[in-house]
């Protein structure tokens, strides 16, 4: 089954077209990276497809449900971590945690899902400080944690484990892998084209607005005669 | 040098944006406009105001006229000295006329053939007062101690008469003071009913110094809670805790609803701070000690429980009004530090009904004024107490719905926007601020 079908999406800011039709499907359980330079398009088809911008014409679809008109249905089975996403700093982790797990269940239930979240945060004691104390790489896993602890279908997450140490980004890296093996749809945009090749099953690449081109990063490397998914990015933009 | 002012100019651009500079240009305009309606007022209120005279327009004593006194005293303004057909003791007869004819202040003395005989006899002349009270702002009830000051002159001018016929046993303290007025032959009406020993001044003075306060502590308010949730969204667009809270399983309304209540619980929970720090400082500004206070439970004038629901409700309203306009504005903020320019416009619209109702008054203020004033939710509390006192449930009543609409408008408008891409783009993405801007 489609995940998440893109037909035709277009978006416009005014009188610029900041996305020019593109479409695509990433099949359910699969872990989909969208890469482009700065400005091409990336973070505005992840915002239409969190539900967070409209969408000018075309649709979006997830698990059945269309973005635009059925967009509580869609934020009931999606989890956004946005770029650089911060978490209240009044705040202890564990609360952020049981406030965020309060929107999608009570009780027990959400007890639970707290103490999932908890799980993947991994963050020890510091999980009862106060979010305001957090490094980088610890607000990262908090707020990985609070993505994921909700069990969605589809899980998007934009520039995941941008500014991260090499630790961190590795123990992000094996969460979203996790996840995906346990059913999880994922859609991630990543300036690390080492870890979009080493982590996605499949890659589409946007350059101003546009899908120039698809395919696993075995195929990519593949068809364009490069050793990396880097050099098929720069001979893809660059022509 | 250049160090210097590299960093200097890089400093000025930081400081001098777009939005704080426009936010000086208005206080200016702001404190111009405050500057022409206060000159206006005391213009209004140095200017001789139509004054009757309960009189005969005949000889008094010794060719002594009072009304022709007034008349060549009042000079190019003679036709402000009305002579009342009604007769001297005849309060109701008086106060009909005053109604009749819109005259504020009236003097009466006894006829002239009465009069004299009190003069020969070296008996002072009680000299009445009659006042229509008239709600004003503050300098609005300066003219209404001109009767006190026509006394005094008639008193002089009359004196001078009699000194230069006064005999060796003549008594010097009735010739220096042949008129007198004073406690109960002043009369204020309120409503129809006359109140002895008060002046309007008086009533005024009090009820400023009951209600002054209060659009100060109603400014000061609004704009601590519109500076807190404009910061909280802009806060929330900053650290994108918004992008994740717009995602969640929660409809827009939800948020929205949300972050008014927690504010206006908030705001309310503040103006009771207030309130109860100046009722301990009102307090002891009534306290039986302070002179020149004016009894206004006795003049019908004290607040029952209804109006202070209604003032209460009012208060709810306008902070319910201003959080409304914040959540709007902090649609449209960026970020943190965008969001504190955002709330000038807020102070701006909080300052101009308390600077109108502490200098002018509602009930002083010129028709264009008033719209102004009425628009403005904010200046509903601030104006509600005042005109209880005055018995002017309509004003307030009118405000609080005013102020319902407003709110339900406001809300209305937020949901709209917290629907619509600009929560996440700003105005920059805008379509009508880029064909403005003429940018593609």
């Amino acid at each position: 089954m489609d995940a998440l079908v893109l037909q035709d999406v277009r978006k416009s800011y005014g009188t610029r077209e900041a996305v020019h039709g593109i479409s695509l499907k990433v099949h359910e359980g699969e872990i989909y990276g969208l890469i482009g330079h700065n400005g091409a398009g990336k973070t505005t088809t992840l915002r239409m497809i969190s539900t967070l911008l409209r969408i000018t014409s075309g649709s979006i679809s997830v698990y059945g449900h269309d973005v635009s008109s059925e967009p509580d249905e869609v934020r009931k089975i999606i989890s956004y971590l946005p770029e650089d996403a911060g978490a209240y700093k009044d705040l202890t982790g564990r609360a952020y945690l049981q406030f965020m797990a309060s929107f999608f269940a009570s009780g027990p239930e959400r007890d639970a899902m707290v103490e999932k979240g908890i799980t993947l945060a991994d963050l020890g004691d510091r999980i009862d400080s106060k979010v305001d104390t957090y490094s980088k790489g610890m607000m990262r896993r908090l707020l990985i944690a609070r993505a994921i602890m909700p069990s969605p279908k589809l899980a998007i997450l934009d520039e995941v484990t941008s500014g991260l140490d090499v630790i961190n980004s590795y123990e992000i890296r094996e969460i979203i892998r996790s996840i995906a093996a346990g059913g999880v749809t994922v859609v991630m945009s990543s300036h690390n084209m080492f870890e979009v090749d080493m982590l996605c099953d499949r890659v589409g690449m946007i350059d101003q607005g546009n899908l120039i081109l698809e395919g696993t990063p075995t195929d990519l490397k593949r068809e364009y005669g490069m050793d990396t998914l880097e050099e098929v990015f720069v001979k893809a933009v660059r022509g | 040098m250049s160090h210097l002012s590299s960093i200097v100019r890089k400093e000025l651009k930081e400081l001098l944006t777009p939005g704080s500079v426009i936010s000086v240009l208005v206080m200016v305009f702001l404190f111009a406009g405050m500057g022409g309606l206060i000159g206006g007022e005391v213009e209004k209120a140095s200017e001789l105001p139509s004054f009757g005279l309960v009189a005969d327009d005949t000889d008094y004593y010794e060719g002594w006229n009072p009304y022709q006194y007034l008349v060549s005293q009042y000079g190019d303004q003679s036709d402000k000295v009305v002579l009342m057909e009604s007769q001297y003791g005849d309060e109701e007869a008086i106060i009909a006329e005053m109604q009749e004819k819109g005259i504020s202040s009236v003097l009466a003395l006894p006829a002239a053939d009465d009069f004299r005989m009190s003069i020969e006899s070296g008996i002072q002349v009680v000299v009445e007062q009659y006042y229509l009270f008239e709600p004003t702002g503050m300098f609005g009830t300066i003219s209404s101690s001109l009767a006190t000051s026509i006394v005094a002159m008639l008193n002089t001018d009359l004196s001078e008469i009699l000194i230069s016929g006064m005999s060796e046993d003549a008594d010097y303290a009735f010739l220096t003071s042949p008129l007198v007025s004073s406690g109960d032959d002043v009369k204020t009406v309120i409503d129809g009913v006359a109140h002895e020993g008060v002046t309007p001044a008086e009533i005024a003075n009090t009820i400023s110094s009951q209600t002054l306060m209060i659009p100060i502590v109603i400014m000061i308010v609004i704009v601590m809670i519109g500076s807190i949730v404009i910061s909280s969204i802009g806060s929330e667009k900053e650290n994108k805790t918004l992008e994740t809270l717009l995602t969640l399983p929660i409809k827009r309304t939800t948020i929205v609803s949300g972050k008014i209540v927690a504010s206006a619980i908030v705001g309310l929970v503040y103006g009771l701070a207030y309130m109860v720090g100046m009722s301990f400082y009102m307090g002891s500004l009534m306290s039986p000690a302070s002179v020149g206070n004016v009894d206004l439970a006795a003049l019908g004038m004290s607040l029952d429980m209804v109006d202070w629901v209604l003032i209460l409700i009012s208060m709810f309203l306008s902070i319910i009004c201003a959080l409304g306009i914040c959540m709007v504005l902090g649609a449209f903020a960026k970020n943190y530090k965008s969001a504190q320019t955002m709330t000038m416009p807020l102070s701006i619209l909080a300052m101009v009904p308390m600077f109108v109702i502490m200098f002018s008054g509602w009930y002083g203020a010129g028709a264009v004024v008033q719209g102004i004033t009425f628009a403005i939710p904010f200046s509903h509390p601030m104006m509600a107490m005042q005109a209880l006192m005055y018995g002017d449930v309509t004003l307030v009543v009118a405000g609080i719905a005013y102020m319902l609409v407003f709110a339900l408008a406001t809300i209305l408008v937020t949901v709209k926007l917290y629907n619509s891409d600009i929560l996440i783009t700003g105005l920059g993405q805008n379509k009508t601020l880029q064909r403005l801007t003429g940018k593609s």
